[in-house]
């Protein structure tokens, strides 16, 4: 296991290189290999690299995540957060793609020209949270319907018509 | 035309086979020992420690419980407890955490009512609720 | 003068071969598809924000009502989220029961899929046969378990009940019988001339569009990529079990069906394996504190289920409650290439495009 820690260390600090010479210095906020998640080295990115990023993952010979496994946004409050859970089928190895972006304006750039399977996720994120992504195609409330008020999985999001 | 002819085959060959369906209502389904139906409670042995709505993921059981009538005796003892079977998803978390087996399972599903209020059961009814009772209530 | 006009054809909410509330606006042109919206959350019941009031092991009934058609894999991947963020060991036993009970419903969830799948198609009878073997599964299950579909089984750092005595000798019983019925099973369907040339090349796509659009299980592996998490990134003790990932090329309706019913036949030859090799007693649940309280940070764990990649996402603040709880659902994914396999399609076609897909409304809205 030990190994296998340093591997993904070596793996990441890699990624980072490749990222820093494509997109400067200033367009990464963070990286770490998140340990609760089995060891998936983790990268935090600005919103406005964030498209670009996505780009440079999926076709750098040295990363090719042509997977998206997973797309889903968060509310922590002080932010939203945009995470991607990334795999290359190819390579054998994941990536955790985040960022961060302003709570009352949430806008990211959509990644559905890279992966059309963010088609969906992206609705899911738009209408549960209210996270706009600029150049999707369609997004509309996928699952509520146009005429729901309100974001339910912010969290202050109040129920208009509680059950109690 | 022999992939066809092969499935008749096969199709014949069920018509001898001994039948399998359930004759429910007429006889009452064969259910194992651990199925999970309809709750059966004791109140003698409640100790009122309220684990069973605390517990409960929908919300569904509301309890009271007052003081010992017995003034040497120390503790609660239950005084009303109801169990609201329209959202009730039978989850065996109530019977899993009860530390004196007050609640149990019963191998009774059939839950359909004409009223909605029925499906409100109070102390009485489960309380009076005797037949098919799980043995097996701890793992 | 002869003219033609485009018609919508509203297909569901509530038709049995959209096998839930799934609706399907088609625009047509004749016989020809020319657009076609799906569109979905008639059975969205908000799993996702009702669990941020819920502790974790409240939240394991939850995840039953998600795919209801193999809800032992839904709970699994809760408790394997939860276990990976707390470091907390499972007893073998309690593993080995795990993952009898998950391929045991991965069998169950096929033979619901072979059985409706050939209903949509117009044949009764596979129904009816697949109904009676996978009978057999929810028995064995809910002797187990103490329910038919809901399980509730898994908890936290184990299962709930150790298995009832002999029921491992029925589980290997019930292994040489269920190869004996999928060897009728393939005489009375796979070498249909009818059924064949219904299913061969339709719904065709490639290698490409379907990692592009992240499909995944048998909707992947139709295409000729072998991923298979169970064996690409093994999780509980899929690394002990010897067995195959079954992998067609064609990337049709066809290569899906081979896909699956082979894929019965491994699950059965782990099954197989796992009656081996499982400790005849031990405890079932491991050392797990009172109070469940990840520590704070987040997750994200995926297993394989029998329709694709089921994940979990947890962000925790390390109170008893989750902060933020995420299923990644594979139907949910699967779905979404739909549109794309239907335009320029023939009407007839629908269904059997669908149907191959193989979805679970409850996993589809969430």
């Amino acid at each position: 296991m030990e190994k296998g820690i340093d591997e993904r260390n070596q793996e990441l600090i890699h990624y980072v290189n490749i990222l820093k010479n494509q997109i400067g210095e200033n367009g990464l906020e963070d990286y770490y290999i998140n340990e609760l998640a089995k060891h998936t080295p983790t990268i935090v990115v600005k919103q406005e690299v964030y498209q670009k990023v996505a780009k440079i993952v999926k076709s750098h010979p040295d990363m090719q995540f042509e997977y998206l496994t997973e797309l889903h946004g968060t509310d922590f409050q002080t932010h939203m957060e945009v995470f991607l859970y990334l795999q290359s089928i190819s390579r054998k190895r994941s990536l955790i793609l985040k960022t961060k972006t302003d709570r009352d304006q949430p806008i990211v750039a959509s990644v559905t020209s890279i992966w059309e399977g963010a088609m969906w996720p992206e609705c899911e994120a738009y209408d549960l949270l209210g996270i706009r992504f600029e150049g999707h195609p369609n997004l509309h409330r996928i699952f509520l319907g146009e005429d729901w008020k309100g974001y339910p999985l912010r969290k202050d999001y109040k129920d208009e018509n509680p059950l109690k | 035309m022999i992939g066809w002819l092969k499935g008749m085959k096969y199709t014949l060959n069920q018509g001898t086979k001994e039948k399998i369906t359930y004759q429910y209502p007429e006889e009452p389904i064969p259910l194992p020992d651990r199925f999970r139906g309809i709750q059966k409670f004791y109140p003698e042995k409640c100790i009122v420690c309220n684990q069973c709505v605390n517990i409960c993921p929908t919300d569904c059981i509301q309890l009271t419980g007052k003081k010992h009538p017995d003034p040497k005796k120390r503790g609660k003892i239950i005084e009303t407890y109801d169990i609201n079977f329209e959202i009730c998803i039978l989850c065996d978390l109530c019977t899993e955490v009860c530390p004196t087996e007050a609640i149990i399972m019963t191998n009774n599903f059939e839950l359909a009512e004409y009223s909605r209020s029925k499906l409100y059961k109070n102390l009485d009814d489960l309380n009076n609720h005797v037949t098919n009772l799980r043995e097996e209530n701890k793992a | 003068m002869l003219r033609t006009e485009e018609m919508i054809l509203n297909v569901g909410p509530q038709h049995p071969s959209t096998h839930g509330v799934f609706r399907l606006i088609l625009k047509i042109d004749g016989e020809i598809i020319h657009e076609a919206t799906p569109v979905i959350g008639y059975l969205h019941r908000g799993t996702e924000k009702i669990a941020e009031d819920l502790q974790y092991t409240q939240i394991i009934p939850y995840t039953d009502r998600m795919d209801y058609l193999s809800a032992m894999t839904n709970n699994y991947v809760i408790c394997h989220a939860v276990e990976t963020m707390m470091g907390i060991e499972i007893p073998e036993r309690a593993e080995y029961l795990r993952v009898i009970a998950m391929e045991l419903g991965r069998v169950a969830s096929h033979l619901v899929w072979w059985g409706t799948y050939l209903l949509d198609l117009g044949s009764q009878s596979p129904f009816l046969y697949a109904f009676r073997d996978r009978e057999m599964i929810i028995n064995l299950l809910t002797e187990l378990s103490g329910a038919r579909l809901t399980f509730n089984y898994m908890r936290i750092g184990g299962v709930k009940w150790d298995a009832p005595d002999g029921w491992i000798k029925k589980v290997q019983e019930f292994v040489p019988y269920m190869r004996r019925q999928l060897a009728g099973y393939h005489e009375l369907v796979s070498g249909n001339e009818i059924f064949i040339s219904r299913v061969k090349g339709v719904g065709k796509y490639t290698k490409n569009d379907a990692i592009a659009y992240s499909l995944s299980g048998a909707n992947l592996r139709s295409t000729g990529v072998s991923w298979d998490v169970r064996k690409n990134d093994p999780y509980s003790l899929y690394d002990r079990f010897d067995f195959d990932v079954p992998v067609r090329q064609e990337g049709d309706a066809l290569a899906r069906y081979e896909c699956r019913m082979a894929e019965i036949d491994q699950s059965l030859k782990i099954i197989e394996q796992a009656c081996e090799q499982i400790p005849s007693k031990g405890p079932v649940l491991g050392k797990v504190p009172r109070m469940i309280r990840p520590p704070k940070g987040e997750t994200f764990v995926r297993i394989e289920s029998p329709r694709g990649e089921i994940g979990c996402y947890i962000a925790s603040d390390g109170s008893k409650e989750p902060y933020r709880i995420k299923f990644r659902r594979p139907s949910f994914y699967n779905l979404q290439i739909l549109p794309k396999l239907l335009k320029g399609e023939n009407i007839a076609n629908v269904i059997a495009i669908l149907g191959a897909v193989d979805i679970v409304l409850g996993e589809v809205d969430g």
